[in-house]
């Protein structure tokens, strides 16, 4: 892989480690607004919200922490995308019945809300990094590859 | 089925997909298996405090609705009772009740019930449909109301277990002082 290809990839791995290290950090820290900002999307019955609420964060934390430790990238770029597009279903789902909410993205209680517009582009962004982590993965390493 | 079989190296991403999933789930749940546990069995973590055999007696006559306990009612039935006039209670306490409550809610605290009761059973019918709430699963209070209301000869009692925060996130409308 050129030095370019090599810069890339750590760029890109890097910044989906730190974007999901957080988003975990944070949500894992309070379960409960998090299952409430869950909620604010009225797509799941109540007691699922705290069901999802409490494997997702970890889901990101571990996911982010492979990918800062150049770990099992491939595994883990393939679970954040998969989530990527649900929550880009949410989003859209949101936008299109109109409700002015939190993404609930990150930081819980954030007095910054994000938009769901907002957040889609956002979301938009990050899964093409993950796009460039796993085909970049690929380059690095053969052996993943078929 | 060839052309549908996965290649060795992305059966063992997605393998490894599938155990970071559930390391995930494994470390959430153990995390949190009391949160859910609460979530999902509302019920009987809101054991009442009042005997079922007191609950039960006036209720059985002609009861439709409620049987020993309260019924547990979701949020998306409720639509429908509050517009065939079910009377929405709020058991927490008044300054709870103040700062913010659902819309259309009176407040019947089942700390101030002794005092209020008489008071309460003079304005509302017996057999008006009472739909009770807290502060959600996990939170008695609802559940030992209605089974006081029960045990008063109501006929007719449900409780709202998501209560105020499932109504507050689920965006519907709040009235009293508070933001």
């Amino acid at each position: 892989m050129t030095l370019l290809g090599k810069t890339v990839y750590h760029a890109s791995r890097l910044g989906l480690a730190a974007v999901f290290i957080y988003a975990g950090v944070v949500k894992a820290n309070d379960i409960v607004v998090f299952a409430g900002q869950i909620a604010n999307y009225q797509i799941l019955p109540y007691s699922w919200n705290y069901l999802v609420a409490s494997i997702l964060p970890y889901l990101e934390l571990l996911c982010g922490i492979l990918l800062l430790l150049n770990m099992r990238v491939r595994p883990a770029v393939l679970v954040l995308f998969v989530l990527n597009i649900i929550f880009m279903f949410a989003l859209s789902s949101a936008i299109i019945r109109g409700f002015d909410i939190d993404c609930g993205c990150f930081k819980p209680d954030s007095a910054n809300p994000t938009s769901p517009l907002a957040a889609l582009w956002r979301d938009a962004g990050l899964l093409l990094l993950m796009i460039v982590a796993w085909f970049l993965r690929d380059l690095k390493h053969p052996v993943e590859a078929d | 089925m060839n052309s549908l079989s996965l290649s060795p190296s992305l059966r063992r991403i997605l393998f490894e997909a599938i155990i970071l999933c559930a390391l995930s789930a494994a470390v959430g749940l153990s995390l949190n298996f009391k949160l859910i546990f609460n979530a999902f069995s509302g019920k009987s973590v809101s054991t009442p405090v009042i005997a079922a055999s007191v609950v039960a007696e006036p209720a059985a006559e002609n009861s439709v609705t409620a049987d020993v306990f309260p019924v547990p009612v979701e949020l998306d039935e409720l639509d429908d009772l509050l517009s065939a006039g079910a009377l929405l209670i709020d058991s927490r306490n008044s300054v709870d009740y103040q700062t913010n409550h659902l819309a259309g809610a009176i407040s019947l605290p089942l700390g101030e019930l002794d005092q209020d009761l008489e008071n309460f059973k003079k304005e509302v019918s017996i057999d008006q449909t009472l739909v009770i709430y807290c502060s959600g699963y996990g939170c008695p209070d609802s559940f030992d109301l209605g089974a006081r209301l029960i045990s008063e000869g109501y006929t007719d009692v449900l409780i709202y277990e998501g209560g105020f925060p499932e109504w507050r996130d689920a965006g519907r409308p709040l009235a009293g002082g508070g933001k």
